[in-house]
């Protein structure tokens, strides 16, 4: 227990530290603070916390003291003086600690007042009780107001302290936003709205008139152009000596750098815009659209400028039933939360056959909570926007290529919230659009396949500048290259006469086409039609002809004819077992490989590729044509000679043809070529062998060495 | 006595038990309200440990059109602007700048390095001033709406562990799709079609397979598997009727499979018993709704113009591009587009003028295709490869004729809409286009990213598969928000 003298010294020591503050205010306009003293006072927002518990707790069990039960509980009683006495007298230190403090530069303002004066009052409330409470009229009221006046008083004077040290508004930040003032591009000013905004969000809660550190505020024009106690931010035009810069750009460890570490920083935006703004010669009066549209503070700027329009949605309606959602949800209505937990919904509504007005009728249930409404494709008329309307707290709607025709759009009118309208693709009443203004949030509307022209369309942006008209492609009329036909034939080698399938995607056309190996144009050359016949091997090169495009790229396409089919194929040396195809038969299947060597449908082998054929009917044979593949880089060569070999039966076979291509070259390109024998002599002929000799030695020009080339067939035609 | 004595210590140590525990009790409660997902399911270690269909927050895109350049497009002929490396040409990759990059098998044998800077000429295009290759002049002319990262970095050298960690944020290859994942985390927009879908498309220029892994479901409910939408008769494989079966019949045959399904659950509690009958339902609508998007016969000319005409010949890029759109706008959550052919080790000059013909326009005209309609704010397209390719030529450097290989280290990929900064440029590479020396996205960022574009949060977005949670973006990943609007 603490002796009475103690206590008495206590309560001296409590007086006088009262006086002293009253001294201090009545004439505190003089003092001056002792350099040695200041760490003193730089202690108030640490010792602060002791006089707010001690406080706290004496007053709660000062509220209950007069509580019949406690009335003669003597530890109660002195435990509750001597937390009193703690209390005022730490209370005291501390405000002439804060009371030290406030002489240093970087402090001034309304918030330092409010802050002081609640901070003394504590002290003197505190202490008036502390000496009335053991009087005889000092009664359960007295001890409770002033328990709550003391409590009140603390919290007050905390308030303004912590907006000193953590800047206004700390503790509800996170949770509450002010409004922010939305700023359209065309009437933004470079400084007031685009410079200042950074200096109010990354300077301003140590650079303002109540905490003016470095001597520095940046509230406005005046004070940014006053400077500091380091002198002036910037130079006009001369970024690169300008304090301002100078400071953010340092390396964020540095002592001098700004933001100081720890606090939040500049954006590479946020920098570059202050930077440009000083090189640009830091006016304060110019508009954002001033500035030529490529100026890089226009760029950045207008960029900064948008997020502050897309602030996360908050939405302040209460969640629909759930139920009812469940309910409402079906294969062509979809019906969702935007978020988890969020009572806003998402609608969109899927086939048009199945779309009637009720569809959206029966939302009314859910009318309020609807933020997007999805109508793409559907038969929405101009009088379900009625409907439409209804749906109070509405942000997009998509109306794209409905059957509305702008007639009712000023009911519309009505939706306080709605952002996005799109109505591409609809048929729109250029009169009627004229109201779209009506719709006053309407931030982006879709005009484009609406059939109105540019010049209405400028008209509306003029009238309407808060809303951003998407006109979207429009043909510019320069013409462009047509892709070239398609070739719808499947079968490329035939027996009996096929007919040539050639088409188009774009409709109205003209293709035109030749088969002599010459080059097709728009004037002389066939055009295509249905109905064509082709009875003998072919070559047809084809364009794609419309007006107002170029002419396509020339599409060739082989049609071989093959008379005879053996009735049975087979390998005397086997092809390499990578290149095998589907046997033999393979080269006799009427299905040409193309030019992927690799896909199974081509034969090939480094070795002499023999192949012998039986026909159980003799035929009167005059050409065997082996379509063969040349591709430089990877071996593959025509091959060096062909042998046919033909007779009665497999004992008399008599040499009909040996046909040796030309040597290949270096830059041969790649082809698949049919290479034609002539058989000497017409005779009817049951079996047949054919010969298809390789390369041996690869030309020097090859990379590769010590290895014959590859021979490549897909198929055999004979005639 | 002494039991009495006993019996009343024990009872105090019973009260003082008790009393304590309540307090303890009240401490774990008062603490538990720090933290939020305690009692919400989400991360318990119950089987249903998400909650799918629901978004974590508001989100920016509903949904994603991915343009797959499969084989790696080079960064230095398309969006990555290295004036050096022309001025440098032929000599060779000073060693400090490879660091200790692991080539691949196929020039790591090369004596030389010599360095290449682009064939073609690079403009600046739009307001942002984006550097732009002559190869994609539509995709300059969007430069303001799109924005290019050109610090993209991945983990694999070789095409299929890369295109396998880009979909799957793995390179294995067991894991789900990025499709997946979007169709298990967020579900269908719209019942009649499947969340995820796929189309395929194939460059004239030097090739690298795609396969079905890349859309698998892994571990998730096979109802999230990509759907392939094929360029031939019949798009969707196994939807139509057979021959004289009519829409009747079907939804006969339909109702009894369903009732036996029913039966089958009931019995073993197999949750892909249900999927199945989901999946047949889907199937069913989809045969009514999917001709109708096939459909390209109604599509406006101005759209044939804007996408070229080969947007009508179907099975190509362009083509994709505009089914993709279409899908899209029908509330398909994720369409994955892969063009093939972007594998450039040798000629590259002449291969990538064919390839970036067939991507550039269609690839612009998607993304002013979905702005027009006032669907790009809530769609996401990304167009990108594998990987980069190397500042130095593969195989002998002549002037119009080179090849780059593969290159993991930096490289460029582009995003338009969705809440994504339009008309940003955002990392930078080095003056040699081999490291990066700003603003590094690593493939696990990007997942992270498009997943917080779609409202899921990459970490919550789990599902548990022997006996570990599995996320998309495995244990990394930060949402860029450099890019972000």
């Amino acid at each position: 227990m603490i002796k009475s003298h103690h206590k008495g010294f206590a309560e001296n020591l409590l007086f006088a530290l009262n006086i002293f503050i009253i001294f201090f205010l009545l004439f505190g306009g003089g003092i001056v603070i002792p350099q040695w003293l200041q760490p003193i006072g730089r202690l108030h927002p640490l010792i602060i916390h002791f006089p707010i518990v001690v406080l706290i707790m004496a007053m709660v069990l000062e509220f209950f003291r007069f509580k019949e039960r406690l009335r003669t509980e003597k530890l109660y009683h002195e435990f509750t003086t001597y937390l009193w006495l703690t209390g005022a007298l730490f209370a005291g230190v501390t405000a002439i600690m804060g009371l030290f403090l406030s002489k240093e530069q970087g402090y001034d303002g309304d918030t330092l007042q409010f802050h002081k004066w609640f901070g003394v009052s504590v002290v003197f409330v505190s202490t008036a009780i502390y000496w009335c409470r053991s009087r005889e009229w000092y009664s359960q009221k007295i001890a409770r107001s002033g328990a709550v006046a003391t409590v009140l008083c603390l919290i007050i004077a905390g308030h303004y302290g912590a907006d000193i040290t953590h800047g206004d508004n700390f503790i509800l930040a996170p949770v509450w936003h002010p409004e922010k003032k939305l700023v359209p591009i065309d009437k933004a000013f470079v400084f007031q709205d685009v410079i200042e905004p950074v200096f109010d969000s990354k300077c301003i809660s140590c650079h303002n008139p109540d905490k003016t550190k470095g001597g520095l505020a940046l509230v406005d024009k005046r004070s940014v152009l006053k400077g500091g106690k380091d002198g002036k931010l910037f130079v006009p035009g001369q970024p690169q000596i300008s304090l301002l810069l100078q400071r953010i750009h340092m390396p964020e460890g540095e002592k001098k750098h700004m933001p100081p570490a720890g606090k939040p920083q500049l954006t590479a935006d946020e920098m570059n815009m202050l930077y440009l703004w000083v090189k640009e010669n830091a006016d304060f009066k110019k508009k954002v659209i001033d500035l030529p549209p490529s100026d890089s503070l226009r760029v950045i700027a207008a960029n900064y400028l948008k997020p502050t329009e897309e602030e996360e949605e908050q939405y302040d309606f209460a969640t629909a039933d759930d139920k009812l959602i469940k309910k409402l949800n079906n294969n062509y209505r979809a019906i969702y939360p935007i978020a988890q937990g969020s009572p806003a919904l998402g609608v969109n509504i899927y086939n048009k056959k199945t779309y009637q007005p009720k569809v959206l009728e029966e939302l009314s249930g859910i009318k309020k909570q609807v933020v997007s409404l999805d109508l793409n494709k559907m038969p929405v008329k101009d009088a379900e926007l009625k409907t439409i309307a209804g749906f109070e707290n509405l942000r997009t709607l998509n109306l794209n290529f409905s059957d509305i025709t702008g007639a009712t759009i000023n009911q519309l009118a009505s939706l306080k919230y709605l952002r996005v309208l799109s109505l591409a693709g609809t048929k729109l009443n250029p009169q009627a659009i004229k109201q779209i203004g009506a719709i006053k949030s309407l931030k982006e509307i879709a005009l484009w396949d609406t059939g109105l022209p540019d010049d209405e369309i400028a008209v509306l942006q003029k009238a309407n500048k808060n809303i951003d008209f998407i006109k979207g492609f429009k043909d510019n009329g320069k013409p462009m290259k047509i892709n070239g036909p398609q070739v719808k034939n499947t079968a490329f080698v035939f027996t009996k006469p096929i007919e040539l399938e050639l088409s188009h995607p774009i409709k109205g056309t003209e293709i035109r086409y030749t088969t002599d190996g010459t080059d097709p144009d728009s004037v002389k050359s066939m055009v295509y039609k249905p109905g064509i016949i082709i009875t003998q091997n072919t070559n047809i090169k084809a364009k794609a002809y419309k007006a107002g495009w170029y002419g396509s790229d020339i599409v060739q396409v082989n049609f071989y004819k093959s008379t005879y089919t053996p009735d049975s194929i087979s390998f005397i040396t086997a092809p390499n077992e990578k290149y095998s195809g589907d046997g033999a038969k393979t080269l006799i299947d009427k299905d040409l490989g193309g030019s992927n060597f690799g896909n199974g449908k081509w034969i090939a082998s480094q070795k002499d590729l023999i192949v012998y054929m039986q026909f159980n009917k003799p035929v009167d044979l005059h050409t065997v044509t082996l379509n063969c593949l040349r591709y430089i880089g990877t071996q593959i060569f025509l091959p060096i000679a062909i042998e046919v070999w033909g007779g009665k039966d497999a004992t008399h076979l008599k040499l009909l043809s040996t046909v040796k291509p030309a040597a290949p070259k270096k830059d041969d390109p790649f082809i698949v070529k049919g290479i034609d024998c002539q058989l000497a002599t017409n005779r009817a002929i049951s079996c047949l062998k054919i010969i298809a000799k390789p390369i041996q030695n690869l030309p020097k020009w090859d990379p590769v060495k010590k290895q014959p080339g590859w021979v490549f067939m897909d198929e055999i035609f004979l005639n | 006595m002494e039991k009495d004595f006993l019996e009343h210590r024990l009872n105090i140590n019973r009260r003082r038990f008790l009393s304590r525990l309540s307090l303890g009790l009240g401490s774990v409660a008062l603490g538990s309200l720090l933290i939020p997902d305690l009692f919400s399911g989400i991360g318990s270690d119950s089987e249903a440990d998400f909650i799918p269909g629901i978004p974590n927050f508001a989100p920016k895109a509903k949904r994603v059109i991915y343009l797959f350049q499969d084989g790696a497009p080079s960064q230095l002929e398309s969006f990555d602007y290295k004036p050096k490396l022309r001025e440098m040409m032929g000599q060779e990759l000073p060693p400090s700048v490879r660091g200790s990059q692991i080539l691949t098998g196929m020039t790591a044998q090369q004596k030389s390095f010599p360095l290449v800077g682009s064939f073609y000429d690079f403009k600046q295009y739009g307001e942002s001033k984006a550097w732009i290759s002559d190869l994609f002049p539509h995709i300059g002319s969007i430069a303001d709406d799109i924005c290019i990262i050109k610090s993209m970095y991945t983990e694999a050298i070789n095409h299929d562990p890369a295109l396998t960690f880009f979909q799957t944020g793995a390179q294995q290859g067991n894991r789900p799709s990025m499709g997946s994942w979007v169709s298990y985390g967020l579900g269908s927009e719209n019942k009649n079609l499947p969340a995820f879908t796929v189309l395929l498309s194939k460059g004239k220029g030097n090739g690298q397979g795609v396969y079905s892994k890349l859309w698998s479901n892994g571990f998730l409910d096979s109802i999230h598997q990509g759907v392939q939408f094929s360029s031939g008769e019949n798009p969707v494989l196994y939807l139509n009727d057979q021959d004289g079966i009519d829409r009747r019949d079907r939804r006969k045959m339909l109702d009894k499979i369903a009732e036996l399904n029913e039966i089958s659950y009931k019995q073993f509690g197999d949750p892909e018993i249900t999927t199945k009958i989901q999946q047949y339902e889907m199937a069913y609508r989809m045969q009514s709704a999917v001709p109708e998007i096939m459909d390209v016969s109604k599509e406006p000319d101005d759209i044939v113009k804007m996408y070229g005409p080969d947007c009508l010949v179907p099975g190509t890029y362009a083509a994709n591009c505009l089914l993709a759109r279409k899908l899209s706008e029908n509330g398909v959550r994720f369409v994955q587009l892969y063009h093939q052919g972007w594998d450039q080790h040798n000629n590259l000059p002449q291969e990538m003028a064919g390839q970036a013909k067939d991507v550039d326009q269609a690839s612009a005209a998607l993304v002013t295709d979905l702005k027009q309609r006032g669907l790009l704010d809530e769609t996401l397209v990304i167009w990108g490869g594998e990987f980069g390719r190397t500042n130095y030529s593969q195989g002998k450097l002549e002037k119009a004729n080179y090849g780059r290989d593969h290159h993991p280290r930096c490289f460029s990929v582009w995003m338009a809409g969705g809440g994504i900064k339009p008309g940003l440029v955002y990392g930078e590479s080095d003056e040699f286009g081999y490291n990066i020396v700003k603003d590094p996205v690593h493939v696990h960022d990007f997942h992270a990213t498009i997943l917080n574009q779609l409202g899921i949060d990459h970490k919550k977005l789990t599902f548990k598969s022997q006996g570990r949670r599995y996320r998309l973006t495995d244990v990394a990943g930060n949402v860029v928000k450099g890019i972000l609007v």
